[in-house]
């Protein structure tokens, strides 16, 4: 009885310790991102002639770089989801509602999710180790020092660039999706003709789809770029602490990405229609 | 016209980053400008905490810090059009940027400061380049650059932006007889007046291992020893 106690104790302290460590990563991550918000607002036009290639360049990294795997991304959701539920819904002559499904599925949920997770998977991590090992031989002092805000030169760059690829890879997977899906159903022979399918995907959109789709893309892209520069500035790292930091940023960002996600579902069934 | 020094101590404590104990206690030090310090002391003395401290880049404790009769803060924030009036030679490679190139590094903070493109920047900071014998490494990535020559490309970076004092810690760690001749007689020039710099004098505070000798006049001599910084009088060098 007194073991289970003890037992119970110290599961007790370990929650509450865990809960403390999590509190307080968030307050700093909040922290941190004021600051960088702070310093993107205060600095927008600060060595833009230094500063804008750098966004360009998280741009082609984040962006045009991972087309292909985008792509391929946006046609796997399409033949998966969309050629194989039509297929189904052709058989019990319900295909009217494969616009819905597309909407609510791919449109509204994987196809953000989908592209999160490959910019966080391509590009974030490296970040992590970027700045990370930036930080492990001093390159951040060295910029304090020659009077460059680091934020400026080496997050916001990172952040707006990142945020902005979400939110353009997400359109590519909806586009690539649409298009594999109807590409399965003519190979297939489903009676669906490319109108009356993008015409039913039309229909099934409403207007909050569109600004609540940017907006989830940008809270997705600012939230796992903030998260990367993050684990790889906020504080001293030694050389063999950076591979850690890569792992948090994944499981913080996939969490982050998925308390979102909730959040703009609870939005989209508030509002009405 | 009372003359302010253009950097001044006065009870200034360095606390050691790992423990949280005293590193340095109540530095009283008066830089004037064209001064050439040589900051001496044991390994571990602090002689580095307290040039990135005089850099605003590491905090210290009690007592006041000014450069140009301005207080630095850690971390303070800079005002719109700040451009910085110290050069910083960090020891050991001088923590050049690994993903730009040499010619990138030595610009970045005039491109920075000035809004100009680092090409732009590039053909600003040549004159540099050619000065310190680095047109040959100038496309090279900076991170695939020999430590001695990195040092080198740091001192670039660091008079880039034309300072008026320059911080050097340790610049010569470690160099063959050859490349540390090239630096004390490129350290004479900038303290007489460089022609990149219009002729102004430089001040110059480093840290060094070994005070260096044969030099007329020799450079004013502190030594960190204790926790404490004692300012030697004047060494006499044989004629």
């Amino acid at each position: 009885m007194l073991q289970a106690g003890r037992d119970l104790q110290l599961l007790m302290e370990t929650l509450g310790l865990r809960a403390l460590s999590i509190l307080d990563t968030t307050r700093r991550l909040a922290a941190f991102t004021l600051i960088t918000m702070g310093v993107l607002a205060t600095r927008a036009g600060t060595a833009h002639r230094v500063i804008h290639p750098l966004v360009r360049n998280q741009l082609v990294q984040a962006g045009i770089l991972l087309l292909p795997i985008v792509a391929l991304v946006g046609m796997a959701l399409g033949f998966a989801i969309v050629g194989q539920t039509l297929s189904i819904l052709t058989q019990v002559g319900q295909t009217s509602l494969i616009g819905s499904l597309f909407v609510t599925v791919i449109f509204r949920e994987l196809a953000p999710l989908g592209a999160a997770l490959v910019v966080l998977a391509r590009v974030g991590t490296p970040t992590v180790v970027e700045l990370g090992t930036s930080r492990a031989l001093g390159e951040v002092e060295a910029l304090e020092a020659l009077g460059i805000d680091p934020v400026h030169y080496l997050v916001v760059p990172r952040v707006v660039g990142i945020t902005l690829a979400v939110v353009l890879l997400t359109v590519y997977i909806q586009l690539f999706a649409a298009l594999s899906g109807w590409v399965f159903c003519f190979a297939a022979n489903l009676p669906v003709g490319a109108g009356d399918y993008l015409g039913r995907i039309a229909g099934a959109l409403h207007w909050f789809d569109f600004p609540a789709l940017v907006l989830k893309t940008l809270a997705f892209g600012a939230c796992g770029s903030m998260i990367a520069c993050y684990q790889g500035l906020s504080r001293p790292l030694r050389l063999e602490e950076v591979p850690g930091a890569t792992t948090r940023t994944v499981a913080h960002s996939v969490v982050a990405f998925l308390l979102l996600d909730a959040l703009f579902l609870v939005i989209t069934l508030l509002l009405p229609g | 016209m009372k003359v302010i020094p253009v950097i001044q101590l006065d009870g200034v404590g360095i606390r050691r980053s790992d423990r949280n104990v005293p590193l340095i206690e109540d530095v009283h030090w008066t830089v004037m400008a064209c001064d050439w310090w040589e900051l001496t002391g044991a390994h571990g003395a602090g002689k580095s905490a307290l040039l990135l401290a005089l850099a605003g880049l590491v905090p210290t404790t009690g007592g006041t810090l000014t450069a140009f009769g301005e207080p630095v803060i850690l971390g303070a924030p800079k005002p719109s059009g700040w451009i910085p009036r110290m050069g910083l030679v960090f020891e050991g490679g001088g923590r050049l940027l690994r993903d730009l190139r040499v010619a990138e590094n030595i610009a970045l903070p005039l491109g920075y400061h000035h809004n100009c493109s680092l090409p732009e920047a590039v053909d600003r900071v040549w004159p540099w380049l050619e000065a310190l014998d680095l047109e040959r490494l100038a496309d090279a990535p900076a991170g695939r650059v020999g430590r001695v020559w990195a040092q080198r490309i740091a001192l670039a970076r660091a008079l880039s932006l034309g300072p008026e004092i320059l911080l050097l810690d340790n610049p010569t760690a470690g160099m063959d007889p050859a490349h540390s001749t090239w630096w004390q007689g490129f350290l004479v020039q900038l303290h007489k007046g460089h022609p990149l710099l219009q002729g102004r004098p430089m001040t110059l505070i480093e840290t060094t291992d070994a005070p260096r000798a044969g030099m007329q006049p020799p450079p004013r001599q502190a030594h960190l020893e204790n926790g404490r910084l004692l300012l030697l009088q004047p060494r006499t060098e044989p004629a």
